[in-house]
């Protein structure tokens, strides 16, 4: 349900409320012209609202009321108690079609026929003599009673909806319902007695009290932990903080319905507009984002949708001549996962053609030919986010003016969330946002350089290099004064941060202590930043900086970490812009004319090198989310099956190798179990050691010029890539599925 | 520079009105800052350092879940860094709460408008900007702070002016 229809809920039953004060009142004394008015504007605002908001039906009931009213407020007519009667039916009539949107989202099929007739006959001033209200109550008291028993057989409706009404609220309508179980309205009664309107404000300044509370809570541990008398209070102090943060923080979270919920409108009008048969499909509904997120995501998903429509989802008689559904699909989906959002949109439409990425991008200038021809599919792909990008063959007034998707991942990178798009040509295309849950805290490592502890948000993190003092003088090399390090057989440009933060610094390796390389990805700048350490990853709670700190531009912020020290956040996009790190696709064309055998190992593919049990296998990098070490007692078993209970989610295990087995006699021994993304799911495999990442090329049978499967070329040596898709799916509770395998709910 | 009269200094008044100042010692000279203006003294601070910062930010403290920029006031003057702890007065500007970096806070005195006297003619240019002017006491100086003109942003603008 909207803002909107919420804030207008709670209005009118506050005002039905009053009215019916009044109208007990009124019986008493039927002269009073103050009661009148009272009563008139109650309904009179409910009436103005629901024309605005579509409720025809409410709107006609209300209409009939106001009729009545307008007589008694002239004077026309005296509040006698058949009217009284009539009015006492006509706020009941209203409660039911309140409560019926309040539950259902649309105002249901109802029978209002009577009731607006029981009113209409009050008003003639005859109404007394000619006929008793008693036989018009019967059928008015029923009539607001239907409608949620008539909704799926449409009554034939008394109030014929006008055709372009047919068309537009159902979509709404239909959304609706699944953002209902949002709230817990079932017990707690209506929205008016369980809601209140807070200001952000005061909820941002309750945020920061909670992160101060938090850090005195960590001294008052620190402080108490040799009293045995205070452990218990002080046990009870840390539960409560815990709670009171979470609470603060649920405040905060908005269902991502209210962003959906604009979208009905938006494919039913382009639709039209561009000739397209389009069934919008939406779902995970429920799912809860930051109030300043679910902001910043309007636009871009906006963005993607129009981007669907018009170069997606092909017109109805191309689709039929393709052998599709002359009707496409546009999905929203949104899912929590873990401590991200996960937004997708996806069409079944023609897909973007990677040559005609490519083409296009090597026309703009985006990328020379040598080296597109060095991207796998999925990374020409990735070309559509760079500045000046589209593929739309005309410029439509919807889309294609090629300041598309750059924008949309300008914007989800804002917030620290990522894009990522997949596609296939002729299938579909899906663009899937991956959003932080809140603003306010992101998970960050904590760097040292200049005695002091920086703050570097992971999102931008893609991995961190270790140098040893004795490797230090070797692992740089320099072109004139650019220092770059050879990752991975690639040269990445280095920044310094000590030099940055103190220009004049010398800036070579530290020969004396270790040195580490924090891989960063910002905003398409791929750089490495040297820092003199590594503390913790911690969750920070991000506080602004002054006016005259952001002028500085490196620092996106400041947060006090577990130890109560202060940290200011590094900005990397802002830091790659200031070292002058390019984006990767116009980095150095020279390159390109390097040589061939660069060509040669076009389509390589990073994989994670691991052993079990004594062999070793690949697992491609880019399905990889995170290598854990944990106690072997933490694998438990379904039947015979290890399974992982990692952030409050199961996963399975993987143990081909037979690592479990091995490590089961020692109940205290260690095991690495290397969590992967596999399509929707996640998926561990158990490893005894993780060796290295290298680029592993395609292997092709000899002769036939086949591409081996399974099997990738590592170090020189043939590595089996372990398949992922092959792990079998955890058994699924019959009653209770995911909300993936939940029937979306359609909308035409 | 400007010798107009701040909010708090009604010289023009025929009858003296008494203003409350909470003295702060640094180097040799007593300073004075309105207390309607500070919200809270914090002692014995150590501000965590911004590199890249305007010179005459002493850093970043802790303030009731907030980052605080500080200015030190050593170094608006020109002194030396004082190594240690040092005093903070949490300000109230119309940019904003900011925090003052003195050596040590002192008692509140009470001063009448009728003892303050404007800046004098001899004192440096950079001075002249900060201070709003003096109250003579009985047997020293006390020279007044106003704290819109401490405030960082104004100050930034000042520089780049």
């Amino acid at each position: 349900m909207d803002e909107l229809t919420r804030e207008f809920l709670i209005e009118s039953q506050e005002g039905l409320d009053r009215m019916e004060r009044c109208l007990t009142d009124l019986e008493q004394r039927p002269q009073d012209a103050g009661l009148i008015g009272d009563i008139f504007r109650s309904v009179h605002t409910i009436k103005g609202t629901t024309g605005f908001l579509g409720f025809k039906r409410l709107e006609k009931l209300a209409h009939a009321g106001e009729n009545l009213l307008g007589q008694l407020r002239e004077g026309k007519l005296t509040a006698d108690r058949p009217i009284v009667t009539g009015l006492l039916q006509l706020l009941d009539g209203l409660r039911s079609i309140l409560k019926t949107i309040e539950a259902e989202g649309s105002e249901g099929e109802g029978q209002d026929a009577a009731l607006i007739a029981c009113l209409e006959e009050l008003q003639a001033p005859a109404h007394a003599h000619t006929r008793q209200p008693v036989p018009a109550r019967a059928p008015a008291a029923q009539a607001p009673a239907p409608p949620r028993a008539s909704q799926p057989p449409p009554a034939p409706s008394p109030a014929p909806e006008p055709p372009q009404q047919a068309s537009a609220p159902p979509p709404k309508a239909a959304a609706e319902p699944d953002s209902d179980p949002a709230r817990p309205r079932a017990a707690a009664g209506s929205a008016a007695e369980s809601s209140l309107r807070v200001d952000v404000t005061l909820l941002n300044r309750m945020m920061n009290l909670v992160g101060e509370l938090v850090l005195t809570r960590n001294q008052v541990l620190q402080a108490t932990a040799a009293d045995p008398n205070l452990t218990m209070l002080s046990r009870r102090l840390d539960m409560v903080t815990a709670d009171l943060r979470e609470s603060v923080m649920k405040a905060r979270m908005q269902p991502v319905s209210n962003v959906f919920s604009k979208m009905p409108r938006i494919v039913r009008d382009l639709s039209q507009a561009l000739g397209r048969r389009v069934r919008l499909e939406v779902e995970g509904q429920d799912t809860e984002l930051d109030k300043s997120l679910l902001e910043a995501i309007k636009d871009p998903l906006t963005h993607a949708v129009r981007n669907s429509l018009d170069h997606g989802i092909e017109p109805p008689d191309l689709r039929q001549a393709a052998g599709k559904d002359p009707e496409g699909t546009l999905k929203l989906r949104a899912v929590q996962e873990g401590s991200h959002v996960i937004v997708e949109v996806s069409d079944d439409g023609a897909g973007i053609a990677v040559e005609k990425v490519r083409q296009k991008a090597i026309e703009r200038g985006l990328i020379t030919p040598e080296r597109s021809a060095q991207l796998a599919d999925r990374e020409l792909l990735q070309l559509i986010f760079l500045p000046g990008f589209s593929t739309a063959a005309a410029v439509t007034n919807v889309s294609g003016r090629g300041v598309g998707m750059d924008v949309v991942r300008t914007n989800v990178e804002k917030i620290g969330g990522k894009v990522e798009i997949d596609s296939r040509a002729g299938k579909g295309t899906t663009l899937r946002l991956r959003i932080p849950l809140t603003l306010a805290i992101i998970p960050a490592l904590i760097v040292r350089s200049v005695n002091q502890s920086f703050a570097l948000p992971q999102g931008a993190l893609s991995e961190l290099v270790h140098i040893p003092p004795e490797q230090a003088a070797a692992s740089i090399e320099w072109i004139e004064n650019a220092p770059l390090y050879r990752l991975r057989g690639k040269l990445l440009p280095l920044v310094f941060l000590d030099r940055m933060l103190m220009p004049g610094t010398e800036h070579k390796l530290s020969t004396e202590r270790d040195n580490f390389i924090a891989v960063l990805d910002a905003d398409g700048r791929r750089f490495g930043l040297v820092v003199d350490g590594l503390a913790d990853p911690e969750e920070i709670v991000v506080k602004p900086l002054s006016a005259v700190l952001k002028t500085i531009g490196i620092y996106s912020g400041a947060t006090v970490l577990g130890n109560a020290d202060l940290a200011l956040i590094l900005d990397p996009g802002a830091i790659a812009l200031k070292a002058g790190v390019a984006m990767i696709a116009d980095e150095d064309p020279a390159r390109a004319a390097d040589n061939e055998n660069e060509i040669e190992t076009a389509k390589s593919l990073d994989y994670l090198l691991v052993e079990a049990a004594g062999r070793q296998a690949a697992v491609p990098l880019a399905d990889v989310l995170r290598i854990e070490q944990l106690p072997i007692s933490r694998i438990e078993y379904i039947g015979y099956r290890p399974v992982l209970n990692f952030e409050g989610q199961l996963l399975p295990v993987e143990d081909s190798g037979g690592v479990l087995a091995a490590a089961q006699e020692n109940p205290a021994a260690q095991i690495i179990v290397v969590v992967c993304r596999e399509g929707n799911r996640h998926v561990g495999i158990a490893v005894s050691h993780v060796l290295d990442v290298a680029a592993g090329s395609d292997l092709f049978e000899a002769g036939t010029r086949q591409q081996a499967g399974g099997v990738t070329l590592l170090k020189q040596r043939v590595t089996g890539v372990v398949d992922l898709g092959a792990i079998p799916q955890l058994p699924v509770a019959e009653n209770q599925s995911s909300p993936w395998d939940r029937t979306p709910e359609t909308v035409a | 520079m400007t010798h107009s009269a701040t909010p708090f200094v009604r010289k023009e008044k025929a009858a003296a009105t008494l203003v409350e100042m909470c003295s702060v010692r640094l180097g040799q000279t007593l300073f004075g800052v309105p207390i309607t203006h500070i919200l809270e003294i914090v002692g014995s601070a150590r501000p965590q350092p911004v590199p890249l910062a305007p010179a005459y930010v002493g850093g970043l403290v802790h303030y009731r879940g907030d980052v605080l920029t500080t200015v030190s006031l050593r170094q608006l003057l020109g002194l030396p860094p004082k190594d240690g702890p040092q005093d903070i007065l949490v300000l109230e500007s119309s940019g904003g709460c900011f925090g003052l970096l003195v050596d040590s806070v002192g008692e509140v005195l009470t001063v009448s408008s009728a003892d303050h006297e404007p800046n004098p003619s001899i004192l440096d240019e950079r001075r002249r900007a900060l201070f709003a002017g003096a109250y003579k006491l009985k047997d020293s100086l006390l020279v007044m702070l106003d704290p819109e003109r401490l405030d960082p942003m104004r100050l930034s603008e000042a520089q780049a002016a």
